[in-house]
């Protein structure tokens, strides 16, 4: 039994103590817009997107794209932020809100792609049953 | 079975022979007082795209109809649009047409597909009635004569819509698109020997996005050779009577324009408004069996694509 002490003192610690830059309180993110719609002519859509967050607890808060290493933007202790965007998007990408070098994410939103063109084009075959009027 | 095989070659050389005719008509700052931060902008960041899958299962549900040409009949009310398909490499099934892809280049892909006729439709719907004047076409009726003595009838005449069967049909199909838009061209015969005939069609669509709308119209035109014709909108001797004259229309063309709109909510979820206008051939809309010398189809819903 005393041979398991040292572990169980470890597993405690491990259960107990918060990994450093993993206690960002957790917020709410606002992003508009959240579709981007593409076509074969125009397959990146140009966005301005309004960001904004709001927490319960002041905090320092960075706000990430997870296309992109570096932050966007960061804000020392507050409780709200508002920041506008300008991107192009050609792919999904996610917002993201967390401790300035964490991980950990206080909040997020993903910015989806709708692709109207197929790399299959007989998805595109017209049909003309009685149901089908789309 | 011989001649079967033989009929089943025979229509391969005819749908051949089609083809080639339609071949030749295409070739980090910080601000603790406002919190409003400055306007950052990102250079693009391309992931490569999930695999799309095979299926594709969508329905819709709202209000449409398309009107019915054929006399005594209904209208065919859509309330809902079901799209049940599934696309593999070389086979496909796309909502009832199965086809087998031949070809498959940058800008084009080609496939023998085999589809139900879309005319028999139409006859689902009938209602037998008793009139007393005679059908002349094009919706337009005349007195009901009496042959034997040329004096008007005094009894009314049964008029029952004929039936009309599915026909399957075999054809090829070229789907191209380019910067210029989408056309689809095809060429089918009938294999099931119920009309014997053919169908040669084009149709080109072009796609306009802007935000979350998308905006398609589209043209198109078929032509129908006279057996085809002849068999969904001729009347046949043994059909016929005072009231429904004999008739045998010859091929010709329909002529159809469309536009479809599309409000993205999200990635499933569309609003979405469709219309398409189709004229007859004059030789069907002359046929005593139509009423109309149009098909319209209109639709207005939701849409969810799986």
């Amino acid at each position: 039994m005393s041979g398991r002490s040292p572990w169980l003192l470890v597993c405690l610690l491990a259960v107990c103590l918060p990994a450093a830059g993993a206690d960002v309180p957790a917020a709410r993110l606002m992003v508009k817009p959240l579709l981007c719609v593409t076509e074969r002519e125009s397959d990146v859509c140009s966005m301005n997107f309004d960001i904004r967050w709001k927490s319960t607890i002041a905090a320092e808060y960075c706000l990430n794209d997870s296309a992109q290493s570096t932050p966007l933007y960061c804000w020392a202790r507050a409780l709200t932020g508002t920041h506008s965007h300008k991107r192009e998007v050609k792919e999904a990408f996610i917002y993201w809100l967390g401790a300035p070098g964490g991980a950990q994410r206080a909040a997020e939103v993903k910015i989806e792609v709708l692709r109207l063109d197929s790399a299959d084009r007989r998805r595109d075959r017209r049909m003309r049953h009685v149901w089908d009027v789309l | 079975m011989l001649r079967f095989i033989m009929h089943a070659f025979g229509n391969f050389l005819k749908i051949g022979a089609l083809w080639s005719v339609v071949a030749l008509a295409h070739g980090q700052a910080t601000d603790p007082a406002s919190n409003a931060a400055p306007a950052t902008t990102a250079p693009v960041f391309a992931l490569p795209a999930p695999p799309e899958s095979h299926w594709r299962i969508g329905a819709a549900f709202g209000y449409g109809q398309r009107t019915n040409p054929l006399i005594q009949s209904d209208d065919i009310p859509v309330l809902v649009d079901l799209d049940i398909a599934w696309f593999g490499k070389r086979w496909f099934f796309d909502n009832g047409d199965i086809g087998l892809t031949l070809f498959d280049r940058a800008h084009s892909t080609t496939s023998v597909v085999a589809r139900l006729n879309s005319d028999r439709v139409f006859f689902g719907k009938t209602n037998t009635e008793y009139v007393n004047f005679a059908y002349a076409g094009s919706g337009e009726v005349t007195a009901l004569v009496d042959p034997g003595t040329g004096a008007p009838a005094t009894e009314p005449v049964e008029v029952v819509p004929p039936d009309r069967d599915y026909a399957i049909e075999l054809g090829v199909e070229t789907l191209i698109d380019g910067d210029w838009g989408s056309a689809a061209l095809r060429a089918f015969h009938d294999v099931s020997g119920t009309h014997g005939g053919y169908e040669l069609s084009a149709y080109y669509s072009w796609r306009w996005v802007t935000g979350r709308f998308a905006l398609t119209p589209s043209v198109g035109v078929s032509y129908k050779s006279a057996a085809l014709n002849d068999y969904y909108w001729g009347v046949q001797q043994d059909e016929a009577n005072l009231a429904l004259p004999e008739y045998h229309p010859s091929d010709g063309f329909n002529f159809e324009g469309g536009l479809q709109a599309n409000y993205y909510l999200n990635r499933n979820l569309r609003i979405a408004l469709s219309a398409n206008y189709e004229r007859l051939a004059d030789d069907v809309a002359a046929s005593p069996l139509a009423d109309e010398d149009y098909v319209l189809a209109y639709f207005s819903g939701l849409a969810w694509t799986f």
